[in-house]
């Protein structure tokens, strides 16, 4: 079997052994976490194969049942997909953390893992699937085990939360659903490389342009990009803490390659209002995520403010559409996937040991704590982008991108941005080592084992380390930025 | 210049610091390790850049490159004679500093975490000496930033957190504003190296040149402390003294010094900067600091506080001298990142061992104290006398250089700033040392304990120190050789005596 025949595997491994964990797991319920973990660690194997195999070209084609595309099913693992391998590491990352809380778990860990499997499957197959209706179908699985995830939380809220959740995800669903049957009346074809050709002859530009709103405004939904981030918060705080960590550091990112997809399916359709779009809500994202961020007093709710913040950052990038800034935004969405992913396990880790939500209820929990709280520390300095962190190279090129398109104002919208995120992340900081503690469970608690602070340890480490191969990074993904840049640009009136 | 030569140590200087850092994270709860793991690691170091220098005063450039951080910029360290000399004031300090400090902080909590913090804010220090661009400045001088942190608020007081608070508030906004001159550069030239005598030369537009070096300058002038960017430096008081000693001698001021050297001479260069007329005005705002912090500086009552603001005007001559643009005054900017090391790191220290020996901390309590604490103070006068001017110290030297450089630039006016300089460091030194040596020991003075040998003895150095630099100027071992190279290379005057 060489490089391409593996691509189904990259969702197909993860979905099947999700359908068999419970039973497999039924009399044995310790084997389901070893099960999921190595299922998700294989997975990460083949996506490292996959974009290995990659090499030099732009895409692996796999036609599905052997129809060749546009008429039969085609799998694509471009050079987007390469995030499959941070969707299944962060994933395997966040099943160790979850094996010391498989008591918090409900009473079948099994169900939670499984959940955890279908989530990352549904990942991985939207990343690399070649058709829009395979997109909406993959959107559906990854969207609905959230849903589940986010209603495994043991609080009494998190059912609310997950149906506050459920509701505007149902209708970002029905957009794109929407959307995607105006493109098939339009052009007779599901296949999105296909699609593109055909969207200009067509020559229906009103219906084209409703389905360009449908389409970005679902995905934007999806994103939490300001101001349809209004979901996020409530979402990603009363969920158990290994799925806050993949809510806010994966699923979010599904919204945004959707863009990108949007981008590349529409291209001068949607330029150059969709741009200027994402450009203004980026910005006022960066800003407003960050404020909001500021003011919070509950530690999950700050970080997933963040991440509104951080949506804002990919979607600026990709509004301003210079190759520079477009990379820039590509990598940023890897690399703030795991920057958050190291950042909320961190923050999931002081809360399961504690009970406590409040950042100043955790005050002095760094003397008990010193892993978890070091690692959700230095996890903050890097989530603002000190160099060599990884978001430092996100956010360089982002402005760089701002220069070249003329808007020197929104350097300092950028760099404010990074500046409030210090701001907050100097706020835990000192209430975790500089405060005195406040809380009778704070001065009782105890690192948490191994299990559990390794995988931070690890993401961390990646955060503040993996800026250093940014020139790589944002090479590898060049391919990409120049295609969106060029897909936008081919009318006069676009950039 | 000689030839660049590839070379692991300008690397393996900032990482034996910061392996040094994460052994004494992981096993520094026993003292005895932290003390060995931190002097081991000061001395390597200090062994490590000195080895460099016969090489560098021979022309050799040592350089290293790692991979690109971002498409066209590379992590790079490139020793050339700026860097080296103040890696070199800096490694050597750090011995003295180290010392000084395991004595000092005995006893106290979470020593840890503060040895950690310590050795990587060397190794940042280090960093931003050797950058061979821009960006890895940078990098390190944001590293400097957040390494510096703990150090400062580690009492974790409501003073300290204040102090914290508004140290974080000026750098890190210093530190945007260098980014975004970073990325206009970059944008504009296409190019962030400093191993050259200015990048800007092809860009005509004079407003982005006027950002830049705005930008840039007050990026800088934050941890340089030019006022009024100085506010964050005097709160700084409340960090332990051996941490205050950092600041102000060794690692970040110097830093912010060290980076507007940068900016003068390797980013836009003599030539330009001379063309473009900017160093009038930042001479200007330098010569305004020397004069007002020193009045300020005459009605403080802290010891510290005095100190601190001795600080900001000592800074200013560096910044004013680096205006001038003649190589005399160049000449002085280098010399006294050197020379104000020495003899400030020497007055905190004696600070510090006035306070532990005796609880002194205000000035009016320092009566007769030079009887009980001679060697201490015995340093803390030849320092403050440096400060002051009085030939054969090491301050004399900067004072005759950066008078000359002002003639040669025809700026005869800096000479009298320097004079009325020298006359109210006069004014605030002379009744502390007046009161030490010359009035009855008081309450202070007679309870006196006795301090540390691990204490005294660092401090007795660094004022012999003090001493060496003012008589030894041209002794040809001496780091002045080195500065006299930076000069000549960033005046483009090769083999010509300054």
């Amino acid at each position: 079997m060489n490089g391409p025949d593996l691509l189904p595997l990259v969702f197909m491994l993860p979905l099947v052994v999700a359908a068999l964990l419970p039973a497999l797991a039924l009399k044995r319920p310790e084997l389901s976490w070893a099960l999921a973990l190595t299922a998700a660690l294989v997975t990460a194997g083949v996506a490292a194969v996959l974009t290995a195999t990659l090499g030099e070209s732009l895409a692996l084609r796999y036609p599905v049942g052997g129809w060749a595309a546009p008429l039969g099913i085609e799998l694509v693992f471009d050079r987007l997909s390469a995030i499959t391998i941070v969707f299944s590491g962060v994933t395997a990352l966040a099943l160790v953390f979850s094996r010391t809380l498989a008591g918090g778990l409900g009473p079948r860990p099994a169900l939670f893992h499984a959940l955890v499997l279908v989530n990352l499957g549904g990942l991985n197959g939207f990343a690399v699937a070649g058709d829009l209706f395979n997109l909406f179908v993959f959107m559906e699985l990854l969207s609905v085990s959230a849903y589940a995830l986010v209603a495994a939380g043991r609080g009494s809220g998190s059912a609310l939360a997950a149906l506050k959740y459920l509701l505007p995800g149902a209708v970002s669903s029905l957009l794109v659903l929407f959307s995607i049957g105006v493109v098939f009346a339009l052009t007779g074809s599901l296949n999105m490389a296909d699609v593109a050709e055909r969207l200009g002859p067509a020559g229906a530009p009103a219906a084209t342009a409703l389905a360009v709103a449908l389409f970005a405004s679902g995905f934007m939904i999806k994103a939490a990009l300001f101001p349809l981030h209004f979901w996020l918060p409530d979402a990603h705080s009363a969920a158990p803490g290994p799925v806050s960590a993949l809510l806010s550091a994966l699923v979010v990112k599904v919204g945004v390659i959707g863009l990108i997809r949007g981008q590349l399916l529409f291209g001068e359709a949607a330029a150059p209002a969709l741009s200027q779009v994402l450009m203004l809500l980026g910005a006022v994202a960066i800003v407003a995520g960050a404020v909001a961020a500021t003011v919070q007093s509950e530690l999950k709710r700050l970080l997933a403010y963040s991440t509104v913040s951080n949506v804002g950052y990919i979607a600026l990038g990709l509004g301003l559409a210079t190759t520079a800034s477009v990379a820039g935004s590509l990598v940023h969405v890897g690399y703030h996937g795991v920057t958050k992913a190291g950042v909320f396990l961190a923050a999931a880790a002081l809360i399961e040991r504690t009970g406590l939500h409040d950042i100043e209820d955790l005050r002095g929990l760094g003397h008990r704590m010193p892993w978890s709280a070091a690692a959700i520390s230095a996890g903050m300095v890097a989530l603002a982008g000190v160099p060599p962190s990884a978001a430092f190279v996100g956010k360089w090129q982002i402005a760089l991108g701002a220069l070249e398109a003329q808007q020197p104002v929104l350097i300092a919208v950028i760099l404010g941005g990074a500046l409030l995120a210090l701001g907050y992340g100097i706020r835990v900081i000192n209430a975790l080592f500089f405060r005195s503690p406040t809380h009778a469970r704070v001065v009782a608690a105890r690192e948490a084992p191994p299990s559990t602070v390794l995988p931070l340890v690890v993401l961390v480490g990646l955060a503040l380390s993996a800026g250093l191969t940014g020139a790589l990074m944002i090479d590898f993904v060049g391919p990409v930025a120049t295609a969106i840049v060029g897909a936008i640009a081919e009318t006069p009136g676009g950039r | 210049m000689g030839a660049e030569l590839f070379d692991l140590r300008p690397a393996l200087a900032p990482l034996v610091s910061a392996v040094c850092a994460g052994l004494v994270m992981l096993v520094g709860y026993r003292p005895g390790w932290r003390a060995a793991l931190a002097i081991a690691a000061a001395v390597l170091k200090f062994g490590i850049v000195w080895s460099m220098l016969p090489g560098a005063l021979a022309g050799t450039v040592y350089a290293i490159s790692f991979g690109e951080i971002l498409p066209g910029l590379a992590l790079a360290f490139r020793v050339d004679a700026l860097g080296l000399f103040f890696a070199l004031v800096s490694s050597t300090l750090w011995v003295a500093a180290t010392v000084y400090a395991l004595a000092y902080m005995r006893g106290h909590p979470g020593q840890q975490r503060f040895f950690g913090f310590f050795s990587l804010c060397v190794s940042t220090t280090v960093g931003i000496a050797f950058a061979e661009n821009l960006l890895t400045l940078f990098v390190f001088y944001e590293l400097l930033t957040v390494c510096t942190y703990p150090l400062l608020m580690h009492d974790g007081g409501l003073k300290a957190r204040r102090a914290g608070r508004r140290y974080l508030v000026y750098t890190l906004t210093g530190g945007a504003l260098i980014l975004a001159g970073m990325l206009m550069i970059w944008h504009l030239a296409g190019t962030l190296s400093l191993a050259d005598t200015g990048i800007l030369g092809g860009i005509d537009d004079p407003v982005a040149l006027a950002t830049i070096f705005v930008l840039l300058a007050v990026g800088f002038g934050v941890k340089a402390a030019i006022m009024p960017l100085h506010a964050w430096l005097p709160a700084a008081m409340v960090a332990p003294v051996p941490v205050s000693a950092l600041l102000h001698a060794v690692a970040v001021v110097k830093a912010g010094a060290f980076g507007l050297l940068r900016l003068i001479y390797n980013v836009f260069g003599v030539d330009l900067m001379r063309e473009l007329g900017y160093a009038d005005v930042l001479g200007a705002i330098a010569a305004a600091t020397i004069v007002l912090a020193s009045v300020i500086a005459l009605r403080q009552h802290k010891l510290k506080a005095l100190l601190a603001w001795s600080t900001i005007s000592q800074l200013s001559y560096i910044v004013l001298a680096a205006c001038l643009l003649t190589p005399a005054a160049a000449l002085a900017a280098i010399i006294h990142l050197a020379n104000q090391a020495f003899a400030k790191i020497t007055l905190f220290f004696a600070a510090g061992a006035i306070e532990r020996g005796t609880g002194a901390t205000r000035i009016d309590e320092l009566d007769g104290i030079g009887y009980r604490l001679p060697m201490v103070m015995v340093a803390f006068t030849i320092a403050s006398l440096s400060f002051i001017g009085v030939p054969l110290l090491a301050g004399f030297i900067t004072k005759w250089y950066l008078s000359l450089g002002a003639l040669e630039a025809g700026a005869g006016f800096y000479v009298w700033v320097m004079a009325v300089s020298t006359l109210l460091n006069a004014a605030y030194w002379l009744p502390i040392l007046y009161r030490a040596w010359f009035r009855r020991p008081g309450r202070y003075g007679t309870t006196a304990r006795p301090v540390s040998l691990l204490m005294r003895v660092p401090t007795l150095i660094c004022a012999l120190y003090v001493v060496i630099l003012g008589i030894g100027a041209e002794a040809p071992a001496m780091p002045f050789a080195l500065a006299e190279s930076a000069v000549r290379f960033a005046f483009g005057m090769l083999g010509v005596a300054p």
